[in-house]
């Protein structure tokens, strides 16, 4: 924690960085915070409640946050991942950040619902990690801690869904999207989805009904999700943010399965690696076009 | 005093269903991964879970799904003809409403039934009858009922207010609605001498002032205190989706052909930046601080001066939902405390 502080306060002094974009303690735990002088720069913490992927406030839709100058972001792994995706996809310049990376324990399951304190487990996405400590990143603080395990993790439940036959991997996920109010939360706060009009927005013609029934969530959960084939870095903030408890993390997994079976394409932090939705290969496979 | 057993209880919820009415309670939601429960339409009266806590979502689907069909419309020739929607069901019943989801209703039928007459809001409303379970203690810190002039045992939106005891529960019958429910289901009440009527948890004094929050909000529409509060928020509107108050919605039509359609009603949210955006490509509310800003002015000083009640019940859900860790209550805090500053 003085290693995290003494770097954001030297930042602030003397360098060209107006706000450092970490985690601060609050009343029901850490959240998002935004530190602009050093005395705000001592109440940054980081531990493994910091689940927030705050690569999202980088991108160009925050624009409340681009007002406060050039910004240093405490990043994870997954959250260092996230920034790549921005750079490679052309949102950020990579000089137009510094990046404060943070060998990550892996981060705790947060437990919205009220009474289920105290009931730690890991994120499912910390078991079996591709990547916790960052190479995208311009400092690297904190120490190497044992690998999180025990718990289910997200590849285990992809196979279980996977397994299922396929009528009922169709009842499992209708019975989810059934649940969606289409309030664009998992969009909103995806840090690769930047899009300044979303196709889900567009009403002439009205690509995806908005109304939350069966066509127009399917269409709308299809649609993001696609959209995220090899861009998805894991960072679960959908389905965290989703208020339904919809588990988009399963979904998005599956694709990125995908994508590293067909593509060869692993999302990782390096940004100038092409991603398949970047980059037009000839020798792509076409067999399913008959 | 009436009181009803926890076994009567789920045998009222059982009777309820076999009579052919609609019974909505908190029941576990299969395939979730965020455990607890949520309101749901009932298949049996087992699914009913009255220990597990505050819903996560809250009551208001029930009177305002999240979608919900207008009408039909048929075009021939130069006739245009409308086909209503289906009337809902005659008798809803909601079994272990929580008190602040039942004053949220009551909140959204003043805006309901203000300029114009919501018919099919008022339909579900007259047709449901709402039982609430008061709370024995606060969920957890994110709930500040007793801070907005209610409580956990306030009987404000419901028609029968349960008040646990051991064993089941003091029936206290607060409109016409929940007379008549306990009349048409007599076998499932008995009187109990021993038991007498009481407040559950003492609601705390309130550690806000609230009219000095409407003072200060109605002066200081533009402030700093606004850009400070809105850097977390992501506009996500997840605040907005769990809110048993918020009552914004967006209309669509969706064509079946060119001829024929169906109009459509749907949750929208202030939260988001499309909300505002005029044809032109303007926006009014253009930074997320004015889109916070509205949220809770619009809760706290237009809602309350026009309607005389607050638009905001103090369950807590939209500090629970949000990603970012925005807390309601605390803004409230900073702004009751500005307003002492400024006095």
């Amino acid at each position: 924690m003085r290693e995290l502080r003494e770097l954001a306060v030297r930042l602030l002094e003397t360098s060209d960085v107006q706000v450092v974009i970490g985690w601060e303690e609050s009343r029901r735990g850490v959240r998002p915070a935004f530190a602009q002088t050093p005395a705000e720069a001592e109440r940054l913490v980081f531990d493994q409640r910091c689940v927030h992927n705050l690569a999202a406030y980088l991108h160009p839709r925050r624009k409340h946050i681009r007002g406060l100058g050039r910004p240093a972001v405490v990043v994870k792994g997954c959250d260092a991942r996230a920034v790549a995706g921005l750079i490679r996809d052309n949102q950020l310049r990579r000089e137009d950040v510094v990046l404060i990376g943070v060998r990550c324990p892996g981060v705790w399951a947060e437990n919205k619902a009220e009474g289920q304190p105290g009931n730690r487990r890991w994120a499912e996405r910390c078991v079996s990690c591709p990547q916790r400590t960052p190479t995208l990143c311009d400092y690297l603080i904190g120490e190497d801690s044992p690998e999180p395990s025990g718990g289910p993790g997200l590849e285990a439940q992809v196979e279980r869904i996977q397994a299922l036959p396929m009528a009922e991997r169709w009842a499992f996920w209708s019975s989810a999207f059934e649940r969606c109010v289409r309030c664009y939360a998992c969009r909103e706060i995806c840090p690769l989805c930047f899009c300044e009009r979303c196709l889900a927005d567009k009403s002439m013609p009205q690509w995806i009904e908005s109304s939350p029934h069966r066509r127009g969530n399917l269409a709308w959960h299809l649609a993001r999700a696609l959209h995220l084939a090899g861009r998805c870095v894991g960072c679960g903030e959908c389905e965290r943010a989703c208020p339904a408890g919809i588990p988009l993390s399963i979904l998005n997994a599956r694709l990125q399965q995908s994508v590293r079976e067909r593509f060869e394409f692993v999302v990782s932090d390096d940004p100038v690696a092409p991603s398949p939705i970047g980059e037009f290969r000839v020798d792509d496979g076409q067999e399913f076009i008959r | 005093m009436r009181v009803i057993s926890d076994a009567d209880l789920r045998g009222l919820a059982a009777d309820l269903l076999a009579a052919g009415s609609t019974v909505w309670g908190p029941a576990r939601v299969p395939g979730s991964p965020r455990p607890g429960v949520e309101y749901r339409p009932l298949r049996e009266a087992a699914e009913l879970d009255l220990g597990a806590g505050l819903p996560f979502l809250p009551l208001k689907q029930v009177f305002l799904p999240p979608t919900e069909p207008l009408f039909w419309w048929e075009r021939k020739g130069t006739e245009v003809r409308l086909v209503p929607p289906a009337p809902p069901n005659r008798r809803v019943v909601v079994i272990g409403a929580r008190p602040c989801d039942a004053a949220g209703a009551d909140a959204m039928d003043r805006v309901m039934g203000w300029d114009y007459r919501d018919e099919l809001w008022f339909a579900r409303r007259d047709a449901a009858t709402v039982v609430t379970v008061a709370c024995e203690r606060p969920a957890d810190e994110a709930c500040f009922c007793s801070d907005v002039g209610l409580g956990p045992s306030h009987p404000r939106g419901s028609d029968l207010l349960l008040i646990p005891h051991p064993g089941g529960y003091a029936v206290e019958e607060v409109t016409a609605k929940g007379r008549e429910l306990v009349a048409a289901f007599p076998h499932r009440f008995r009187e109990d001498e021993q038991v007498t009527p009481g407040e559950t948890a003492a609601a705390g004094p309130p550690r806000i002032d609230l009219a000095g929050v409407q003072r200060w909000l109605a002066d200081h529409f533009e402030d700093e205190t606004w850009n400070e509060v809105a850097l977390r928020c992501h506009g996500c509107g997840a605040c907005a989706s769990v809110c048993p108050a918020c009552h914004c919605f967006d209309i669509v039509d969706e064509p079946d052909s060119l001829l024929a359609g169906t109009r459509r009603r749907n949750w929208d949210s202030c939260q988001t930046s499309r909300f505002t955006v005029h044809a032109s490509g303007h926006n009014p509310r253009e930074g997320q601080h004015a889109r916070v800003r509205q949220r809770v002015v619009h809760k706290f000083q237009v809602f309350p001066r026009r309607f005389g009640r607050l638009l905001c019940t103090g369950c807590g859900r939209c500090t629970r939902a949000c990603p970012a860790g925005q807390d309601l209550f605390e803004i409230l805090t900073l702004v009751s405390e500005r307003a002492l500053e400024t006095s």
